[in-house]
């Protein structure tokens, strides 16, 4: 057994001091976590989704608890893009650590447009592209549940985003993830991203009402984390690694041993996201115990565990 | 009053002790950095705190109508203001009040002196004090009742110059999470229509008129206000309560032209501004924004807030 580790990962081109990331929506703009943790000590951050215009959100609640996880329905409440590039890029250029924007919209010229800002600001390394957002001009039905509108709106942003890497989050709410992971990869992604949220509902048996103010919520935490791995061994094997693709794996991921398992299944970085709300700075323990795991089992290279799952 | 940096601490609980039916008082000792950073906690600030390590009571000891609940698998930490904080040297104990009322409270109730727990604060904005104010009116509502507790103990020690009266309201005696009601008889109650607690003295009233001034607790508040000779600006109300006391509270307030801040409560799931759950509609630049409790709150001015009918 070696001692010497090497836990920097390769993705999509970036160099990333190792494979943990803390992701969209989990994370704010930058310096929220930065009483908890060494936020430059990550391999990336992922901000929460950004608009055109300023976004209020939903009406509360918000969230809700429930067994081993939680469903939000935040409504993507985001300060916009003119404040955000006003207010937080300085931030987010001090952090030192890859930064990804995640960039969402209700029309593919939305999407564009931030990404076309976006494309010019030194301190972002990429472009994650939230394509579970209701397309408005069709009717409200889900971008990413539409293989053909995730082709023409991954090739839209891919044109607007320049030199930056463009990841895809994909959402699990389809019924072959393999199908729209492939739309976006032949669209131009640089990177996949999964999964999103899990489209769910909690009602109160009291008032006979669903509990969340916007009736559905994401179901995000421990509860998905089985059929998150699920998902992107699936799409690891049939689509990502034959295109040399790298995943950016998430779902309920907690500790180091939870994170492993994303990466054996096939993703190249994972990604902590309301473990975050629990333990602000497990990102940092996570880093650790990678480590460990590798020493332990004489891994020289965390990248070496990389969808090799037996 | 000053505010401390937050982080992530162990506490130790110091006693845990059932002051009512459903209301218990916990203790939690803190030492070093965590000491520090609890040392400067500003009444109305809170903390976030990790009980999924606390077991279940025995299956006996659980309320019928929490059977199902105390079932459910805890994820997310649970906000909790302090009604105490005691510096002792280098350590400093901090008090919480709770009142049981799903899974995560009925698992409290077994925690036990010695018990660590991971505690997330201090948080938030507490409440201060403007230099032009003589007099404090503290209103309290049911499970409102701590972090006023805690403001109306610093109140007489920093600021003994400012005259400070109490007002505490809940539906009925039982309601009232405090041990000087907690105690008493029926008959006791029944006359009972003030009591010193942390040097001031509450009015009480009950909706069902048990204890105290039968009918709300802004009753009594506009009574007073109504009859005080005092310049309107040099008054200050305090509130913590159920929203709709707080509605009540907020416009009594506007009515007199007297300042008032209030401590608002919301579904939380990180309470450090990461989750945008928390969402506080407040007016905004010719119409109304959310703000977070978390961070922006959970004290308000009362005025920002916009209260829902
Ligand atoms: C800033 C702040 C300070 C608080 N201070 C105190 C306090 O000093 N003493 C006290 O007893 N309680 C306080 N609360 C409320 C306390 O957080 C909830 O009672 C507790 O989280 C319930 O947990 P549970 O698992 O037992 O209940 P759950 O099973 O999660 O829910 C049971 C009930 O409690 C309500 N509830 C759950 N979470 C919250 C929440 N965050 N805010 C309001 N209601 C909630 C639910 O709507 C539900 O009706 C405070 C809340 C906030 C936001
Ligand atoms: C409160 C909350 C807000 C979120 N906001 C966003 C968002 O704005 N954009 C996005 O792409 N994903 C968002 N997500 C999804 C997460 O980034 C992540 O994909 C998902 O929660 C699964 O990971 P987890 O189980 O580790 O949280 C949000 C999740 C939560 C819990
Ligand atoms: S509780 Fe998460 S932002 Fe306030």
């Amino acid at each position: 057994m070696s001692d010497a580790v090497d836990i920097s990962v390769e993705f999509a081109g970036l160099k990333l001091a190792n494979p943990v990331f803390t992701v969209s929506g989990t994370c704010g703009y930058g310096d929220e976590l930065s009483d908890f943790m060494d936020v430059g000590s990550l391999g990336g951050f992922v901000t929460k989704s950004i608009t055109a215009e300023p976004r209020k959100g939903n009406a509360t609640p918000r969230i809700v608890e429930t067994d081993a996880g939680m469903l939000n329905a935040i409504g993507l409440a985001n300060i916009g893009l003119e404040k955000f590039i006003e207010e937080k890029i300085g931030v987010l250029e001090k952090l030192k650590t890859s930064v990804f924007v995640n960039v969402a919209g209700q029309a593919i010229e939305e999407y564009v447009q931030v990404t076309e800002k976006l494309a010019s600001e030194k301190a972002i390394s990429g472009i994650e592209l939230n394509i579970s957002c209701p397309n408005v001009k069709k009717g409200g039905i889900s971008f990413g549940t539409d293989p053909a509108l995730i082709l023409e709106i991954t090739s839209a942003v891919k044109k607007a985003c320049g030199n930056k890497v463009l990841m895809v989050k994909l959402t699990p709410t389809v019924t072959d993830i393999s199908v729209t992971a492939r739309a976006a990869v032949e669209g131009g992604a640089d990177a996949l991203s999964l999964v999103n949220t899990f489209t769910a509902m909690s009602i109160d048996i009291e008032t006979g009402k669903a509990v969340l103010a916007n009736k559905t919520g994401g179901l995000s935490g421990p509860a998905i984390k089985p059929i998150a791995v699920y998902l992107v061994n699936k799409v690891y094997n049939e689509v990502a690694k034959d295109a040399g693709i790298p995943i950016l794996g998430m779902g309920g991921i907690r500790t180091a041993s939870d994170a492993i398992e994303f990466m054996i299944a096939g993703a190249s970085a994972v990604g902590v996201g309301t473990a975050n709300f629990i333990e602000p700075g497990c990102a940092v323990k996570i880093i650790e115990g990678i480590k460990g795991y590798c020493r332990r089992k004489g891994t020289g290279k965390v990248s070496d565990l990389v969808g090799t799952l037996g | 009053m000053s505010k401390t940096k937050k982080g992530l601490f162990e506490g130790v609980v110091s006693f845990n002790k059932q002051i009512g039916e459903r209301f218990y008082r916990l203790g939690l000792r803190f030492k070093g950095e965590a000491g520090k950073a609890f040392a400067g906690l500003v009444p109305g600030q809170f903390a976030e705190f990790d009980i999924s390590t606390a077991g279940l009571p025995a299956c006996g000891e659980i309320p019928d109508d929490l059977r199902d609940s105390a079932r459910r698998e805890l994820l997310l930490r649970r906000p909790f203001s302090f009604c105490n904080v005691e510096i002792d040297g280098d350590e400093v104990e901090v008090e919480i009040l709770y009142c049981v009322v799903g899974a995560g409270t009925i698992r409290m109730t077994t925690l036990a002196a010695g018990d660590i727990i991971s505690v997330v604060g201090p948080l938030g904005n507490g409440f201060s004090v403007p230099e032009s104010k003589s007099t404090a009116l503290l209103v309290v509502g049911g499970m409102g009742a701590p972090p006023i507790l805690h403001l109306a103990k610093v109140l007489k020690e920093k600021h003994p110059e400012i005259e400070t009266v109490g007002f505490v309201g809940a539906k009925s005696a039982v309601d009232f999470p405090l041990e000087e009601i907690q105690g008493q008889s029926k008959d006791a109650l029944k006359s009972m229509s003030d009591f010193e607690l942390n040097g001031v003295t509450w009015q009480v009233a009950s909706d069902e008129g048990d204890i105290g001034h039968k009918g709300f607790v802004t009753e009594k508040l506009e009574e007073w206000l109504g009859s005080c000779d005092a310049q309107k600006d040099t008054i200050i109300i305090y509130s913590c309560g159920p929203a709709g006391m707080l509605r009540n509270t907020a416009a009594i307030a506007e009515r007199h032209g007297v300042d008032c801040q209030v401590s608002m409560e919301q579904m939380m799931a990180c309470g450090i501004g990461l989750c945008q759950s928390c969402a506080i509609e407040c007016k905004g630049d010719g119409g109304t924004e959310y703000k977070l409790c978390c961070k922006d709150g959970p004290v308000f001015d009362s005025r920002d807030v916009v209260f829902k009918v």
